[in-house]
């Protein structure tokens, strides 16, 4: 597949992260404007907002490498491509899998080195590379594809990536024609909008010799209802379905919360305050008053309230003077923009009793998260019964000791 | 291409049973049971009954056995039945009500004068005085609750042994990656840091597992990680285990796998967290003597088995210390960090780092760490979510319990620092 040599290559495909090395997402959220797959080619430029880069001087540093750009402004890794990288920055021509469904196929489907793996239809490449990944050189993948342009896409890919010579890509409806295989797949991965119609051939295609599986990626229960009654007709057992979600956290560093009795010494400075000012404000109005009608004539007792805000504000004022200073100190120990936001939404004016920072660790699930991809149909094939005539009833039973003989 | 025209296929673990294998079983009542197969012995599933061991020598995984008189007869398999809806609900069904005549001493009367479960079954469903009332569905539940019950009520009586026609059924169970895991995950979580199949996948695509990969695994989890490894390599490539034992590590999720030798022993190699360390010397004395203080053969012999221990363990520490590995996987009890101070500087560029903890408070508190540090490119931390259906044709719903935890994952990307 790619290159495994340690440094990059004329003609190798490399990944480019132009995001900052902290985003706030996770690597598995990023968007295609964050990664972006270069094959590396003497003579041509990278340009983006990240700065300009010339290809060839790419050539010879190690995968991993962070390089600044010409004109020292801006900067950008590059990373050897994986599947999983790839599935970020592949040129969408589907909907495409993400990790958390594919790798859990590749789980059940029991997909390891040297296994013989269908999939139809090819979409994008995320799942066949993945694949091609984990069954290596002495495996193979059939890929399907109904759609010209797509195949002949992905079939540019599989090339560029040098997986040809185990990856075979056929343009053609798996629904209406089959896989052209007979008794050869250990596994089939169906992700068509009708499944049910491919079942039977991929019957056909499974070895009979020992234990397959099948898996179907279906977003709609309907289909999963068709395909598992399809699955039931054509004798697959052990009909199973899953849902699989990845649930990405944000971390975020705060200071240790506050004790409550620190927010009631401030309630109790802040009255004795309020009462002061109060108290002064009256003695001046009274003065006021004494000497003319002022614009503040028309106050009474109510506008304590108006009083106390005042008096309020000025405090807030001063907390946030100190907060000011608190930040810096944990900016130079930790430049992070969580520590930051963290400190300012949860720190209140009681920071003028708080006793030296100390920060701990906390994490959410993210605001927004992906809540469906697709159900996971599975089903297993055994090998036909000994001497069983096809399809044998529950009633049939065939002693062993009848059958080794 | 046709699969004629392939190489002949590779496979890193045996496709049928075999003597010595240690293989699992689903028995009737759902539960899953790992047993040896040593030939010519007798497998005793304890309260399910017991056969000979050399019925299932050879056969492929997946089928489903009857025991009858310790032999196997092969049971095909069963397919989903459809269920008739009815228009019956439980609007005139009240708890509490007496429904079942049939008493606990009848049943046991029934039972010792030798009739078979269905029978008794058969019985109590006559004498039930709201069967009738039932859904299709409530029935298929009450018939399949009293099914697992006979079982477990033959299990506790000793002389069914004598039942020789009672069904007694088990199905093998592939060792499939999955399927090992998932046992492990039911049997005991916590033994393996509550990595359910879901992590265990995910940390496998992330840490970029493939046949001719160069790996360092720190695995706590009874070796369901380095099992997860050596399957995904297929064995070919190199993976270096760190362990906390002066001994070789015993991973027992391994045995569950019944790999092949050639799948395990040119791949794997373990240090332990001395011998990892560059600035190790070995205790003891040397191996290398001149000849003229060698007194006996027996010395001489001792010595070169030392020698050729030590030899091996310097290659190891060699290899470890040339770097360039392109994943680092951990999943252990010891403080992560300081895990990844030690065996980082050992990955080559753009290698991943894969940790995995039943705790998301130890990983927040590692990507806080690691966020100010530019060596690691897009600290992540991650929880996964899984949710198995009951497919049964139109009673299709989420199961009622589930797993509440597979673990945490954190993942990130080894880069160089300018």
């Amino acid at each position: 597949m790619w290159s495994t040599a340690r440094e990059i290559a004329a003609g190798d495909t490399v990944i480019v992260w132009l995001a900052s090395p902290f985003p706030t997402s996770s690597i598995l959220h990023q968007t295609r404007d964050f990664i972006q797959p270069l094959v590396v080619t003497p003579g041509k430029d990278f340009n983006s907002k990240y700065g300009n880069y010339r290809h060839s001087d790419f050539i010879g540093m190690p995968f991993g490498s962070k390089v600044g750009s010409r004109s020292g402004k801006g900067f950008i890794h590059l990373l050897r491509p994986t599947p999983e990288l790839w599935t970020m920055a592949l040129p969408h021509r589907t909907q495409i899998l993400y990790i958390a469904d594919i790798s859990f196929i590749i789980s059940y489907l029991d997909i390891r080195r040297g296994s013989r793996v269908i999939e139809a239809g090819t979409g994008s490449g995320s799942f066949s590379h993945s694949v091609a990944r984990s069954i290596g050189p002495t495996g193979h993948l059939w890929s399907y594809e109904f759609h010209e342009a797509r195949a002949q896409k992905a079939r540019d890919e599989f090339t560029q990536h040098k997986m040809s010579d185990f990856v075979t890509l056929t343009h053609q409806n798996v629904c209406k024609d089959g896989f052209n295989l007979t008794d050869a797949a250990d596994s089939v991965f169906l992700d068509l909008p009708a499944p049910w119609d491919a079942v039977e051939h991929a019957k056909q295609a499974l070895r009979k010799d020992r234990t397959t599986r099948i898996s179907c990626f279906s977003p709609c229960m309907e289909q999963v209802l068709r395909t598992v009654s399809a699955l039931n007709d054509a004798g697959f057992i052990d009909i199973t379905m899953y849902e699989t979600l990845i649930r990405p956290h944000d971390v975020a560093q705060v200071p240790v919360l506050q004790p409550i009795s620190d927010m009631e010494e401030k309630l109790k400075k802040s009255e004795e305050i309020r009462e002061i000012k109060r108290l002064r404000q009256i003695a001046a109005k009274q003065k006021t008053d004494e000497s003319a009608h002022g614009e503040k004539r028309k106050r009474d007792d109510g506008d304590d309230e108006q009083e106390a805000e005042a008096v309020d504000g000025e405090d807030v004022g001063s907390g946030k003077k100190l907060k000011t200073e608190d930040d810096d100190e944990m900016a130079d120990s930790t430049p992070s923009r969580d520590v930051v936001n963290g400190s300012s939404s949860s720190r209140g004016p009681a920071v003028a009793f708080a006793p030296p920072l100390q920060k701990i660790s906390v994490s959410k699930a993210i605001v927004e998260v992906r809540g469906h991809t697709s159900y996971l149909t599975f089903a297993t094939l055994l090998p036909p019964m000994p001497g069983a005539s096809p399809p044998a009833s529950s009633e049939d039973v065939a002693p062993l000791d009848s059958v080794s003989t | 291409m046709s699969a004629s025209d392939l190489p002949p296929q590779l496979d890193t673990r045996l496709q049928t049973v075999q003597a010595g294998s240690t293989i699992l079983l689903r028995l009737p009542n759902g539960d899953t049971k790992a047993v040896k197969i040593d030939k010519d012995s007798t497998v005793s599933l304890g309260r399910v009954g017991g056969f000979h061991a050399n019925d299932l020598i050879n056969e492929p995984f997946g089928r489903t056995y009857d025991i009858v008189d310790k032999k196997l007869v092969l049971v095909p398999p069963r397919t989903l039945a459809e269920v008739e809806d009815t228009d019956a609900t439980n609007e005139l069904i009240n708890d509490g009500e007496f429904v079942q005549p049939l008493t606990l001493e009848e049943i046991q009367a029934l039972k010792q004068s030798g009739a078979h479960a269905s029978e008794i079954i058969k019985m109590q469903i006559e004498q039930h005085a709201n069967y009738s009332l039932k859904t299709e569905y409530s029935k298929e539940k009450y018939k399949k609750r009293k099914e697992a019950k006979f079982v477990h009520c033959f299990r506790s009586v000793t002389f069914m042994n004598h039942f020789s026609d009672t069904r007694k059924t088990f199905t093998t169970i592939e060792p499939t990656l999955f399927n090992v895991c998932d046992y492990w995950f039911n049997k005991d979580q916590t033994r393996i840091r509550d990595i359910r199949v879901d992590a265990l996948s995910q940390m496998l695509n992330l840490a970029n597992i493939r046949p001719g990969g160069k790996y360092i695994a720190v695995d706590d989890a009874s070796g369901l990680v380095v099992s997860g490894i050596l399957e995904r390599m297929g064995g070919s490539g190199r993976l270096i285990t760190i362990c906390s034992t002066d001994s070789p590590p015993s991973y027992p999720v391994m045995v569950n796998m019944n790999f092949k030798t050639e799948t395990v022993a040119p791949v794997l190699s373990s240090l332990n967290w001395a011998t990892a360390m560059r600035d190790y010397t070995p205790v003891g004395p040397p191996v290398d003597l001149p000849s003229d203080q060698i007194k006996s053969e027996r010395q001489k012999s001792r010595l070169n088995k030392r020698r050729a221990a030590s030899d091996l363990l310097n290659g190891t520490r060699e290899e470890l210390f040339a770097g360039e590995f392109d994943a680092l996987i951990v999943a252990s009890d010891y403080d992560p960090y300081s895990i990844l101070e030690k065996l980082v500087p050992y990955l080559g560029g753009s290698a991943s780092i894969v940790v995995q903890s039943p705790y998301v408070q130890i990983l927040s508190e590692l990507h806080s760490k690691l966020r100010s540090m530019p060596g690691y490119l897009c600290p992540s931390v991650t929880e996964m979510w899984l949710r198995r259906y009951q497919v049964l044709l139109g009673r299709t719903h989420p199961t009622m319990n589930t797993s509440g935890t597979g673990g945490f994952l954190l993942h990130a990307i080894k880069v160089y620092v300018v």
